[in-house]
């Protein structure tokens, strides 16, 4: 756990000899952390910073001056014995830079440089855990001396080999800081549409990162990750805040605990939510963005033209009883969406107002997760008192379930009743990915199960996003195994930044700058982005998956899309106008047969995913 | 609030902070062993009080629930770090993240900006690498905002004007009779400072014949941005201006010829121009370069007057203890900031608040508790700088006169409530709720002929 690049270093290792190995000349690098003045000690502003050989390290500027030029000459002293700032260019802005000369453990007067925190004790002291003896010494060793830069004719083999040396291979990586009113707000979606949010200096770095950390490039994953801590603050622009959440994540991986970060975070936001944030948040996600109540006017109108069919045809069946209508209703969304149905089904039942009973699956994160139990309470006791109120007959229930979707026992659920129920509906609202994505076809496991109910109606929101692991598929080395690996890892990573960087863009824009609901938001954005970046997808309840790729599912399940009739669709175009620009209605491409539903799109990006479909 | 707890807990000795005590000293073997890195016993004890006052306090309800339960959790977290327990302090943090919020209360915001802090502390920890960022296009960028945040500052509490007009002041009455002025800003920023300077001496009868100002900063666009604005208000008041923009740190600059600029390269004091040194701290980023180099550039260059406004606020010592003072100083800060925009306040205000929060104290805070402190660096530093400048043949002017005059008149001017201004040896505090924040000092040469010893008190305003 504390040797966070014990893994990464060991394939260092062996992919690079010349790396240092002689562990006193490892410890000696890491005692030091800001290391020491180069040997040179360029006093001028020309020169040394692209001959080969130097250091490139100036001690003394922030930047490769360009000097204010007054006819006085600007000396510069040499710093003070021990002293002196360390200062790293643009074009270098390595971290740690090489040691070189005398130990300068005396200097620091601080306990932080001479003991407690020093690298040394961390990425020196023998972890409890076995490591491989290879392993042990200096899993970071700072980078030696810079390269010569002469080898810019290598080929890309060798090129690749001298990058994973040191420092920061000369500027691949052009970041824009410059208007960060222009990355956080009015962006115009501009760069939003060209896969990870182009443009900005979040996505460049993490998908360096990312990549090497992909790449096992232990010296550049610590680079950028470095700088990447430097900028990010989850209280900051979107960039910083995608930073923020993505580094947690990618930290998480490197130190192998994401599972365990997880439950960290998790318990933590299980402690401390109760019914008033959690409606307070639910509410204002509602009002200000249509990315949840997008889903929930499409679905109920669905829902309810196929109540209203079933009604009329029980009642034509002469039967004098009031027809009964059943939900499952599988979401995370804390039935936001049930009072303008039952408002709909009082106003719009021509004779009887039918009977509605709603069986809810409350995802649980932990099995006994407390704030849970605490909020459907609550709900419960409001829904029925409104359905009261709207003279709707009226039962309920809760159904906490805990871990894989595709555990929940249905059959268990009596969703028939004991044969009363006319017309059943189910509604599955960011629910279906809740079915960990597995080799054994579960997710259409799952999907058959809910065929195999005889619904009247499915209707299916899901975020549209691709984040499920391609099948490993039969890798016959394990090296090929590996490269499967980072492969998959990169293109989640990726596909994970576009759609967050998408997400936190819209709450950006649509919630007031100052918003404890749209912290809560991001944080519980932030936990999906830890899950994703370091947990196995075997164990994950975040894989989402295209619009497209659901709709496959649910016709090899034997489902048939509904088309939302005109009243809905009229009733979602009328949604989108309550709100700020930037959203809009998009049908499915028809390049893709299997196609069904429609989007929600963010700047012309595609979020949001729903549909409704019968057996 | 957070700061009413912090000063209020040590009265706390519980069996239950004892056995807290009793139950962590096993914990940590390395405590004993070495000597670096370890509270002094003193403060440990009172840590340990203070956080298990805290934690049983959280299990009451009340309103001050939340504040102590972050509380406890901060200290609890920053105590993992001293002791080099990242995976425990690891442990804390989201909790940390969950009850903290830049937008709430004032023990939310300040407790949301420690986690952040503790939060990169801890990444930086795991990585071994502790340096600022320094990237070109980031300082820019950064010092536009650091320049709208510092202007927001200015407007919310007394705290910049304060430093402006009492070092206005001082500088005032050392200038008395001198008709060539220099000032070297050694953070020079936007120039906030200065127009106010300008105004009282183009309003003189007698204007002075030449007015020059060097100011030191990281990025010459900014300066030189700062040098025509400067430049366009002293023509706008018919006074002589020169700008002399030094891209670099005071502490790097090889000799005082370089601060005195072109002219003066090889004609000391040709004109006996009287310099005058102003620098307010902060800790937002490292301005000297090197203390060392500081004092030493200070000492040759026999400036007419230093002044400096100090943040009351210890670096020194270890992790635990500066942690411990920077969350008592923040948490006053931040008390003093939620009065300014407080009850009714109008949503802009409180954006304002947020960006100065954000852009400035959070900016400072996490250098506080960032690997190294405010500077980041592993270099000496010099830790009282009155000593220092005393040692370096400089002695104190008192600021009792008009500086003074003119800091009362301003507290009094703005219904700014709760600040009190304190006259202590020759220095000027301005503190908030007995908690003194900023130190205002002005130094002479020790030597220096005690002839024109300007009438206190009889300055003009």
């Amino acid at each position: 756990m504390d040797t966070l690049f014990r893994l990464v270093s060991l394939h260092q290792h062996h992919h690079h000899p010349q790396a240092p190995s002689s562990p006193d000349q490892q410890q000696r690098h890491h005692q030091s952390p800001y290391n020491s003045r180069s040997t040179s000690r360029s006093t001028t502003s020309t020169g040394s910073r692209s001959s080969p050989g130097s250091h490139r390290t100036h001690n003394h500027h922030y930047y490769p001056h360009s000097h204010y030029t007054s006819s006085s000459s600007y000396y510069y002293c040499d710093p003070a014995a021990g002293a002196g700032g360390y200062y790293y260019d643009h074009h270098q802005p390595a971290p740690y830079q090489q040691e070189c000369g005398s130990d300068h453990g005396g200097f620091y007067m601080d306990e932080d440089f001479s003991s407690s925190s020093s690298p040394s004790r961390h990425f020196h002291h023998q972890p409890s855990s076995a490591a491989p003896p290879a392993s042990s010494p200096a899993p970071t060793p700072p980078p030696p001396p810079p390269p010569a830069p002469s080898s810019a004719s290598a080929g890309g083999h060798a090129a690749l080999l001298e990058a994973a040396d040191f420092s920061f291979p000369q500027v691949d990586i052009d970041l824009d800081f410059g208007s960060p009113a222009a990355s956080s707000s009015g962006g115009s979606g501009a760069g939003a549409g060209a896969g990870a949010g182009a443009g900005r200096w979040a996505a460049q770095l993490l998908l360096e990162c990312a990549r090497a950390v992909a790449a096992r490039d232990s010296q550049r994953v610590q680079q950028l990750m470095w700088m990447l801590n430097e900028l990010a603050s989850p209280y900051g622009d979107v960039d910083q805040k995608l930073a923020s959440y993505f580094l947690q994540g990618l930290f998480a991986r490197l130190t192998s605990s994401g599972p365990r970060t997880l439950r960290t975070l998790a318990a933590a936001s299980d402690r401390n939510a109760s019914f008033e944030s959690t409606r307070r948040t639910a509410l204002k996600f509602q009002e200000l963005s249509p990315w949840a109540s997008f889903g929930h006017v499409a679905a109920n109108g669905a829902i309810l033209e196929a109540f209203l069919e079933a009604a009329a045809a029980a009642a034509s069946s002469s039967s004098s009883q009031p027809p009964r209508l059943h939900i499952l209703d599988l979401s995370n969304t804390f039935c936001t969406q049930w009072p303008t149905l039952l408002e709909a089904l009082a106003t719009r039942s021509s004779d009887d107002t039918p009977h509605l009973s709603i069986t809810t699956v409350v995802p649980a994160a932990a099995p006994a997760s407390a704030a849970a139990q605490r909020v459907m309470r609550e709900i419960t006791q409001r829904l029925e008192k409104f359905a009261r109120l709207m003279g709707v007959p009226f039962s309920f229930r809760a159904v906490h379930h805990a871990g894989d979707l595709a555990e929940l026992d249905l059959d268990g659920l009596d969703l028939r009743e004991g044969g009363a129920t006319t017309a059943l509906a189910v509604n599955c609202v960011n629910a279906l990915r809740g079915v960990a994505p597995g080799g054994a076809r579960r997710r259409d496991a799952f999907v058959a199960s809910l065929r195999r109910l005889e619904p009247r109606v499915v209707t299916v929101v899901e975020e549209d996003a691709d984040l499920v692991p391609p099948d490993p598929g039969a890798a016959s080395t394990s090296e090929e195994a590996g490269a499967d690996d980072a492969a998959a890892f990169m293109k989640v990573f990726e596909e994970g930044l576009r759609f967050f960087s998408a997400y936190m863009d819209s709450l950006e824009e649509s919630f007031p700058k100052a918003s404890n609901e749209r912290l809560a938001l991001e944080r519980a954005a932030g936990r999906a982005i830890v899950d994703l970046v370091s947990c196995p997808a075997s164990e994950s309840a975040e894989r989402r998956e295209t619009g497209v790729s659901w709709a496959r599912r649910m016709r090899s399940a034997g489902f048939s899309p509904v088309a939302f009739s005109d009243d809905v669709a009229d009733d979602v175009r009328s949604l989108l106008r309550r709100y700020r620009e930037g959203w809009t209605l998009q049908e499915p491409g028809t390049d893709d047969a299997a196609a069904a539903g429609v989007f929600l799109a963010w700047k012309e990006q595609p979020v949001v995913w729903t549909s409704a479909w019968r057996p | 609030m957070l700061q009413g707890v912090l000063s209020r807990a040590p009265a706390t000795d519980s069996p239950a902070a004892a056995a807290m005590k009793a139950k962590r000293a096993p914990a940590s073997p390395d405590d004993e062993d070495d000597g670096e890195g370890r509270p002094a016993p003193g403060k440990r004890q009172q840590l340990l009080g203070l956080g298990s006052a805290a934690a049983a306090a959280a299990d009451e309800e009340g309103p001050e629930t939340r504040g102590l339960r972050l509380l406890s959790l901060l200290l609890r977290c920053a105590e993992a770090v001293a002791m080099d327990q990242l995976t425990e302090a690891r442990e804390l943090l989201p909790e940390i993240a969950e009850l903290a919020s830049p937008f709430g209360s004032s023990p939310e915001r300040v407790a949301a900006y420690f986690g952040d802090a503790l939060c990169a502390r801890v990444l930086s920890s795991y990585l071994g690498a502790y340096s600022p960022l320094a990237l070109r296009p980031l300082a820019a960028a950064q010092s536009r905002r650091v320049a709208g945040a510092f202007q927001a500052y200015n407007a919310l509490s007394p705290l910049v004007k304060f430093s402006h007009f009492t070092a206005n002041q001082a500088i005032l009455q050392a200038l008395h009779g001198e008709d060539r002025l220099h000032v070297v800003d050694l953070d020079i920023m936007q120039g906030l400072q200065w127009p106010g300077l300008f105004h009282i001496l183009a309003s003189r009868p007698r204007k002075p014949r030449s007015l020059r100002i060097t100011g030191l900063g990281a990025s010459l666009d900014v300066l030189e941005a700062t040098g025509r604005r400067l430049a366009d208000f002293a023509a706008s008041l018919g006074l002589p201006f020169e700008f002399h923009p030094i891209e670099g740190k005071i502490g790097h600059v090889a000799d005082a010829a370089a601060l005195l600029g072109p002219r003066h390269h090889h004609h000391h004091h040709r004109h006996h121009e009287a310099t005058v040194v102003h620098w307010m701290h902060h800790c937002l980023y490292d301005v000297t370069g090197s203390d060392l180099g500081t004092v030493r550039l200070l000492r040759s260059l026999r400036p007419k007057l230093i002044t400096i406004v100090e943040q009351d606020l210890g670096h020194s010592g270890d992790f635990l203890g500066r942690f411990v003072e920077a969350l008592h100083y923040y948490s006053a800060l931040f008390d003093a900031l939620g009065d300014g925009a407080g009850a009714g306040a109008a949503a802009e205000e409180s954006a304002e608040r947020h960006a100065v929060e954000r852009q400035l104290l959070g900016a400072e805070i996490r250098n506080i508790v960032a690997v190294g402190g405010p500077k980041r660096t592993g270099e000496v530093r010099v830790e009282r700088w009155g000593d220092e400048l005393r040692r370096a043949g400089f002695r104190p002017v008192s600021l009792a006169g008009s500086p003074a005059t003119q800091a009362r008149l301003l507290l009094g001017m703005y219904s700014w409530k709760g600040y009190t201004l304190v006259e202590e040896d020759a220095c000027l505090k301005l503190g908030w709720k007995d908690l003194s924040l900023l130190t205002a000092s002005a130094w002479e040469p020790a030597d220096a002929a005690a002839a024109p010893t300007p009438r206190r008190g009889s300055q003009e305003t």
